[in-house]
């Protein structure tokens, strides 16, 4: 008798705790700005299309068909875009300069990549971190901008 | 293998020694002055460092070193990222507008610079603007807070009245409380009398 009110304790208690998961508060880290072909977003488990002016949220992961390619705008003046085939994901990202934080951290899972440099990158260069499938490329210089393909 | 088998072989080689289809690899892309940044490319199994242009670090994979840097022709870089750069939105470009003194009205060279917002917007056919407002530290900063609304009131409508939709603009103000040029308080600086307005 006592493990079924245990469990049932436990779901409530689960039942709770879920809207509270769900609360944590989407952030807005930029936006789309050039977009051809066919492009996904991957938010919460679910996929949906990409067009033009939606908005890009932490934790995000973009993904453009064999004839797409998009163009995203950071809250930081960060352009990052990329051509068909490719896949990122949008693991974190403050701008805060009024409080002097900074971070970014980006996921180049795969494809060609077009990395201009924003403010983040001038202010604080050494928040940039970017995992590839190879490794991970981290800033020497402020402003660094750069282009890179990733196959594997 | 006679010669003409040769010379096709070599012409194959030469397709591919550029840039094969497969590999992985970063360059730098310099800035409007020519420029170029710096970066790291770190694997299990080493680093390299990437700080000219025209070349490239190769990377095999995790478990092997980056390349030192090799040259890279601008035709296959520009090949292998065409399509990314097609659709790579320009940066953001701010404008600043100055006015009068204790006034909404603004400076005949401010006035001038309305057409070059209009042209910024529509080259990125922008749907996100914000117009901010910002006065000096002359009177109160209860009638600083007021002005700088004002002057931002007064650009958003001018925005407006050339079709600028107002679902694409937001409006903000400081008062006195951000100045472009800090002075102290109850001194007349044309420079911040001003409102900003930034093209996304």
């Amino acid at each position: 008798m006592k493990k079924p009110l245990l469990h049932s304790c436990l779901a409530v208690l689960l039942l709770c705790a879920l809207p509270l998961l769900a609360f944590a508060e989407p952030r807005v880290i930029g936006k789309v700005k050039g977009l051809r072909g066919l492009v996904s977003i991957l938010r919460d488990g679910k996929t949906k299309p990409a067009f033009p002016n939606d908005r890009i949220y932490q934790s995000d992961t973009i993904l453009t068909g064999s004839d797409g390619a998009i163009g995203i705008l950071l809250e930081d003046n960060t352009l990052i875009s990329m051509g068909p085939i490719s896949r990122v994901s949008m693991d974190k990202f403050t701008f805060a300069p009024a409080t002097n934080e900074y971070a970014m951290r980006l996921n180049m899972q795969h494809g060609t990549f077009v990395y201009q440099s924003g403010l983040l990158g001038k202010l604080a260069p050494h928040a940039v971190e970017l995992d590839t499938p190879v490794g991970r490329i981290s800033m020497l210089k402020e402003e660094t901008s750069f282009k890179a393909r990733f196959t594997e | 293998m006679n010669w003409k088998s040769l010379i096709v072989l070599a012409a194959i080689m030469l397709l591919f020694a550029g840039c094969s289809a497969k590999e992985n690899f970063v360059v730098l892309s310099p800035a409007d002055d020519g420029s170029v940044g710096a970066l790291k490319v770190a694997t299990d199994k080493g680093s390299g460092v990437l700080d000219e242009g025209g070349k490239a670090i190769f990377i095999g994979g995790h478990n092997s070193a980056p390349s030192t840097p090799a040259p890279i022709s601008q035709e296959d870089t520009q090949r292998v990222f065409q399509e990314a750069l097609q659709v790579q939105p320009l940066m953001p470009e701010s404008f600043i507008l100055y006015f009068q003194f204790n006034s909404n009205e603004l400076t005949d060279a401010s006035k001038n610079l309305i057409g070059n917002i209009l042209e910024a917007i529509k080259k990125r056919q922008s749907r996100d603007i914000s117009v901010i407002g910002h006065t000096d530290r002359t009177g109160s900063a209860e009638h600083n807070r007021t002005l700088s609304f004002e002057r931002a009131q007064r650009v958003y409508d001018i925005l407006r009245t050339e079709n600028v939709s107002p679902e694409d603009m937001t409006i903000s103000y400081h008062g006195e409380g951000n100045p472009l040029i800090p002075t102290a308080n109850n001194v007349a600086e044309p420079r911040n009398r001003r409102v900003e307005v930034m093209v996304r």
